[in-house]
């Protein structure tokens, strides 16, 4: 990941200001280590910090088109580049960067070039020509992007909140698939594909064409037909493996993570990457001594044959590392903030091992409803308009949670289950085969287990492909909540918390735990403007407000634990985890305080 | 490099209360940790044991795997957090037969010599470093830094009763009420409430020594240090300007890094490293020794733009408004970071020879040997306060460890017992400025440097690094520096007034970042001519009589000049641009020549 902090018609265009762009530039350079950039076109400044993944030696940004009229700061990868370039035939290109064709399609095709673009990033264009610019998101918002109104008129466009909040007057999060014109002066959607409008998909579940479309996330191997086309088979393609420095995956042992460890090493072993790097995938996972995520990840990683690299953190370490999580991911989202921390303090570890991008698997529980209240959906139409829901929010949870947890030490996170084609497929596929049918012995994200279900030559051992597993928070280890829990009844008092409503009228925090993150968030982001970039709102285990009317039970008790028990989970973890059910979530829950409810039914 | 801070508060009994209520919000108070976080990026680690804190942030060179920190004895009793390299470490550990030790780290030994010895070990270790010991015990506590101060290290005090100690100032100026540097080879002992210098080798007292010069002992005891400092886990190279001292580093580095350990992990090629404006003169000259030498050679090119928007950043991390510290930083530092996004995380550098062999041009009028030899003590005693400073901070800013072969102890025992009438300047005899160096690795048969790059006189670094850098600078600062305001300097700044615009617009940037009394004080000041000590500005009448001369201005001595330098048109009294006049760096000092004259 890179940092990048753009800001258009400031009053005064002096030294000073400069200095000021640089010293808010900087605030970002912990996602951009390798270098900083800035270009500075009379009143306009677009700055970057950059981590350099493909073409470290000559992709040093701001980018240019080929007579330096346009000018565009990028944070992120196109993974169809070459294919670009290619179209691109009459332009001469200065680098090998992977987002200098950016710059050429706008030349090329205006304004209206964003949905060609593959890959994840945020970026700001500016055509010196006429002074007018645009800033994209990606489709789902994997990379963050925040946009701002100074006071003296100006427009401002980060990656990171805190690179903004100070100058700007108001500010929001960036909406994903969005592109702002400065020509229109407002937002419009460009990313715009079937799934989109929540319509209740019919197209037969073909479990070989789910596989192949998430193993086309990855890349395409040499010599394997079918799909790509035009040229391009018989040629490996790389996707999300692209890349010119050394890399790993995130391994918890779940489902969602062990896949693409599987997918990725079958990769390996062809791609140009082993080259440079050795044909042996790394795979890394954190948790307390002895928690079930480390377990399962080893046996995973065994299975694979990866080279597995196991942190142990403890608690008093996770608690030492709140505030600068905090800082880092800007929320005060309870469970976002759980799950962040243990993936933050991977994060330095992973990166003072020298590898600076990781593969993970977030984004499959929004796409194939996995998580466990799903399993309480009245009707395939629900279910189906949940996911898309999930799917639309991901850029506020668990996006915001993997690319800043991660862009802080540095190193970049790649989601091959929010690839384009990949989520237009499996949003495609008639819900009623995603549905949780225990009399067809259908657990959740079944059709997903079951693509991958080859007997020939086994993706994962059965065991492992249909097992349910802990929710990233617990799966590092049980005593990280509770120790959570605990040093929050340290700083804040049942009277602090009784007149928490009138401190903070808004999203007010209804346990001890999310009033302690609150005092943290506010401390480093003061401004109302900041407060509403965080979502809230009633939710049970990570469901969207909608879902909450399919239980009677949910909404009359609103903020229900996220270990309290939807009764749906099919098999209880290997080792019975004597009072805490703590495996009864399949995924991040959002929203959720737990409070009293420590009881499970387990099916 | 890593980054520790330590609170060692007092036991006090009426204190005790409050402090226990205090404890928990302390904790959190440590998390600007942060503020050091570059120095140690791999990991963070925190010790509490009653009201004493030990914080450290961890480079990891040496074991990766187990060596975070604080590290413990045996027993768990004493626990130690420690910045730096201690390169005899296998050798003590041989010592230490029947101690049990917990991790790989070099620096595990620190607490297993203080069980076994007390607090009079320091002395023992051969490396850099500085530490703060806590003996649990009793409550004791030890704090010490290197011989020479090539780690950084500032002592704390705050009104609550606490002792801070901190790698960098950032660490303890907002919560001290008065703090200081270190001093380098000193032992703070709480046992005896004070400091104590342990570090006390022949060449302290300034005696005249009177060793004859041979080339041989000196040539090896250089290799020994070299071959010490590449001791390593991680990727490692060489900062190669190209002038003599950093290409002699990069050539025996070169020589003796097959069969090590470390060229079986990352290869028996060395990279070296150098950083210039385009077309600059260190490029080129460094890319004539890479080639010669066979390194992996990585050029880093800048412009005086990226230099100037990195002075912010720049003078926040080395924590200084010496003027010629900050121009020779800011390349360092940008080099920095570019070293640090190939993987790299240790260099070795040059810094030193300048200072033990007067390798500055002003050492041409030392008026006899004496002089020459107490001037060289004083300006070895002086560099941690300069060139430590500036190689320790700008690399430790993106957690790259800068080693510095030519401050070894062993190494600097043997060249500072020469008879310094070898080491001056004889230009009847052929010796120009660091003869005795040139000389001792002028081998016929296994040449370490072609002839013509041994006995060259190159620029200094600043000026190496392009021309072009330094004006820059002058004209950015003008902008930003009214007449008006120097003027009034004295009444703003009396404490080390600068006398330059460029001066007086780094200090606004070091005043905003460290306001405190205290800070301004940790900066030397003084007169100098050409990086001179106060002292040898005595060694010309016309140097005293303007006593803040030009960097640039002569001094009559430079033998050649570089190839593509702007002729000197030298009409009266101005000498315009004679930039490769100086061959270091330069402190303190601008304003116009008069009355110099180059030759040559």
């Amino acid at each position: 990941m890179c940092g990048i902090l753009a800001v258009f018609g400031c009053i005064d265009s002096s030294q000073v200001k400069r200095s000021r762009i640089i010293e808010l530039s900087r605030r970002l350079r912990h996602r951009g280590p390798d270098w900083s950039g800035l270009h500075c076109h009379d009143d306009c400044y677009l700055a970057h910090q950059r981590l350099a993944i493909v073409d470290p030696t000559s992709g040093d940004q701001p980018l240019y088109n080929e007579d330096k009229t346009v000018v565009v700061t990028v944070n992120g990868e196109i993974y169809n580049h070459k294919e670009l370039r290619e179209k691109l035939k009459n332009h001469q290109f200065r680098t090998g960067s992977d987002c200098e064709v950016i710059a050429h399609l706008y030349e090329e095709y205006g304004e209206d070039f964003v949905h060609m673009l593959d890959g994840m990033f945020s970026f700001v264009l500016l055509d010196t020509r006429d002074k007018s610019f645009i800033a994209a998101r990606d489709a789902i918002g994997i990379t963050p992007l925040y946009m701002g109104w100074g006071l003296d008129g100006s427009i401002w466009f980060a990656s990171e909140m805190k690179a903004l909040s100070d100058d700007c007057e108001r500010f929001v999060s960036f909406l994903p698939g969005h592109i702002y014109s400065s020509k229109q002066g407002a937002l419009r959607r460009w990313y715009n594909p079937p799934w989109y409008a929540e319509q209740i998909p019919s197209t037969p579940y073909d479990p070989l064409l789910l596989r192949e479309a998430f193993e086309k996330a990855f890349g395409q191997k040499a010599g394997r037909n079918g799909g790509g086309g035009n040229g391009w088979a018989g040629k490996a393609v790389l996707k999300r493996l692209m890349t010119d420095v050394p890399f790993g995956v995130l391994l918890s042992g779940g489902l969602d993570s062990s896949l693409v460890a599987a997918v990725a090493s079958r990769f390996l072993a062809e791609s140009k990457v082993a080259c440079q790097w050795g044909s042996q995938l790394h795979t890394f996972c954190i948790g307390l001594k002895g928690s079930p995520d480390l377990k399962a990840a080893r046996e995973v990683a065994d299975y694979l044959g990866t080279r597995h690299h196991e942190f142990h953190f403890t608690v008093q370490e996770g608690l030492d590392a709140l505030e600068e999580v905090i800082y880092h991911i800007e929320t005060y989202d309870v469970t976002t903030i759980r799950a962040s921390t243990p993936m933050f303090l991977m994060s330095r570890k992973i990166k003072s091992l020298g590898v600076k991008m990781v593969i993970s698997g977030e984004g499959s529980d929004e796409i194939f409803g996995g998580y466990l209240y799903f399993h309480k959906a009245p009707n395939k139409e629900e279910f189906h308009q949940e996911t898309c829901r999930k799917i639309k929010s991901l850029h506020l949870y668990d996006c915001l949670r993997a690319n800043k947890s991660t862009s802080a030490w540095g190193v970049e996170a790649r989601v091959p289950f929010l690839d384009k084609e990949f989520i237009d497929t499996a949003m495609s596929i008639d819900p009623e085969w995603k549905m949780v049918r225990h009399d067809l012995g259908r657990i959740e994200k079944w059709i997903l287990r079951n693509a991958f279900d080859d007997d020939k030559k086994p993706y994962l051992p059965k065991h492992i492909l249909y097992r349910q597993k802990e929710q990233f928070s617990d799966g590092v280890g049980y005593s990280w909540i509770d120790g959570l829990k605990d040093h929050a009844n340290k700083h804040v008092t049942d009277s602090m918390l009784m007149n928490a409503s009138f401190v903070y009228p808004e999203n007010t925090p209804t346990t001890k735990e999310a009033y302690y993150y609150r005092t943290i968030f506010e401390k480093f982001f003061p401004k109302n403007a900041a407060r509403a970039t965080v979502p809230g709102g009633p939710s049970i285990a990570c469901s969207t407000a909608k879902a909450v009317e399919w239980d009677a039970a949910w909404s009359k008790n609103l903020d229900p634990s996220g270990r309290a028990a939807l009764g749906v989970h099919a098999a209880a973890y290997d080792e019975p985890v004597d009072a805490k059910p703590a495996n009864l979530l399949n995924g991040s829950p959002q929203q959720l305080q737990e409070s009293v409810v420590k009881t499970a039914t387990v099916v | 490099m890593c980054g520790i801070l330590a609170v060692l508060g007092c036991s006090d009994d009426s204190q005790a209360k409050r402090v226990r209520v205090l404890e928990l919000s302390r904790r959190q108070s440590f998390l600007y940790l942060f503020v050091l976080k570059h120095r140690g990026p791999d990991w963070s680690g925190l010790y509490q044991h009653g009201d004493f804190f030990l914080a450290h942030q961890r480079l990891a060179i040496i074991d990766p795997a187990s060596g975070d920190q604080p590290l413990y004895s045996e027993d768990k009793k004493i626990v130690v957090t420690v910045n730096g390299e201690i390169y005899n470490h296998e050798e003590l550990r041989k010592r230490l037969v029947n101690h049990k030790f917990l991790t790989g780290s070099d620096c595990d030994v620190i607490a297993h010599l203080y069980e076994e010895y007390g607090e009079n070990f320091v002395d023992m270790l051969d490396g850099m470093f500085s530490f703060v010991l806590l003996d649990t015990r009793d409550n004791s506590f030890i704090v010490a830094r290197d011989a020479i101060g090539i780690t950084s290290l500032y002592i704390g005090w705050s009104l609550d009763g606490s002792i801070w100690i901190s790698s960098e100032l950032k660490g303890l100026n907002d919560d001290c009420e008065h703090f200081e540097c270190f001093p380098p080879g000193h032992l703070y002992s709480s046992k005896l409430g004070g400091l104590k210098r342990w570090y006390n080798p022949p060449w302290f007292s300034e005696a005249i020594p009177s060793t004859p010069y041979d080339p041989l002992v000196l040539r090896s005891a250089f290799e020994n240090a070299v071959i010490k400092r590449l001791m390593t886990d991680v990727p490692f190279g060489v900062l190669l300007s190209g002038g003599l001292d950093s290409s002699l580093v990069a050539s025996i580095a070169a020589r003796h890094l097959a069969g090590t350990k470390a060229a079986k992990q990352w290869g028996p090629q060395l990279h070296s490293f150098c950083v210039g404006l385009e077309n600059s003169p260190d490029l080129k000259s460094a890319k004539e020794v890479a080639e010669y030498l066979g390194t992996v050679h990585h050029e880093f090119h800048f412009t005086v733009q990226d230099g100037i928007d990195a002075i912010e950043d720049v003078i926040y991390h080395i924590e200084t408004y010496d003027v010629t510290t900050i121009r020779a930083s800011t390349p360092m530092f940008l080099m920095a970071r570019k070293i640090k996004s190939l993987g790299v995380k240790m260099v070795i550098s040059g810094e030193g020879s300048d200072e033990i062999f007067g390798g500055y041009l002003y050492f041409h009028k030392a008026p006899n040997k004496e002089e020459f030899h107490r001037e060289t003590c004083h300006k070895i005693k002086a560099l941690h306060q300069y060139d430590c400073l500036r190689a320790n901070k700008s690399t430790s800013a993106w957690g790259v460890e800068a080693r510095v072969p030519f401050l070894d102890k062993d190494f600097i025992n043997v060249a500072m017992a020469i008879d310094p009438e070898w080491k001056m300047i004889k230009q009847d005899e052929g010796r120009i400025e660091k003869w005795i160096l040139r000389k001792a690795f002028d081998d016929e048969e296994h040449p370490y440097l072609p002839k013509h790059i041994l006995y060259r006189q190159k620029e200094q670094f600043s000026d190496g690094v392009g021309y072009s850098w330094i004006d820059g600078l002058k004209a950015h600062a003008a902008l930003h520096v009214t007449n008006k305001m120097m003027q009034n300097a004295h009444n703003i700044y009396p404490h080390n007034t600068p006398s330059t615009k460029e001066a007086y617009y780094y200090r606004m940037i070091f005043e905003r970042f460290f306001p405190q009394n205290s800070a301004r004080q940790t900066v030397p000041g003084g007169a100098s001519v050409a990086c001179s000590t106060a002292k040898a500005v005595e060694w010309d009448a016309a140097w005293a009589n303007n006593l803040d001369p030009s960097g640039r201005a002569a001094l009559g001595v430079h033998l050649s000049a570089y190839n593509e330098q702007h002729q000197a048109a030298s009409n009266g009294n101005v000498v315009p641009m004679p930039s490769n006049i100086i061959d270091n760096i330069p402190r303190m000092m601008e304003v116009g020549s008069q009355e110099l004259e180059i030759r040559g």
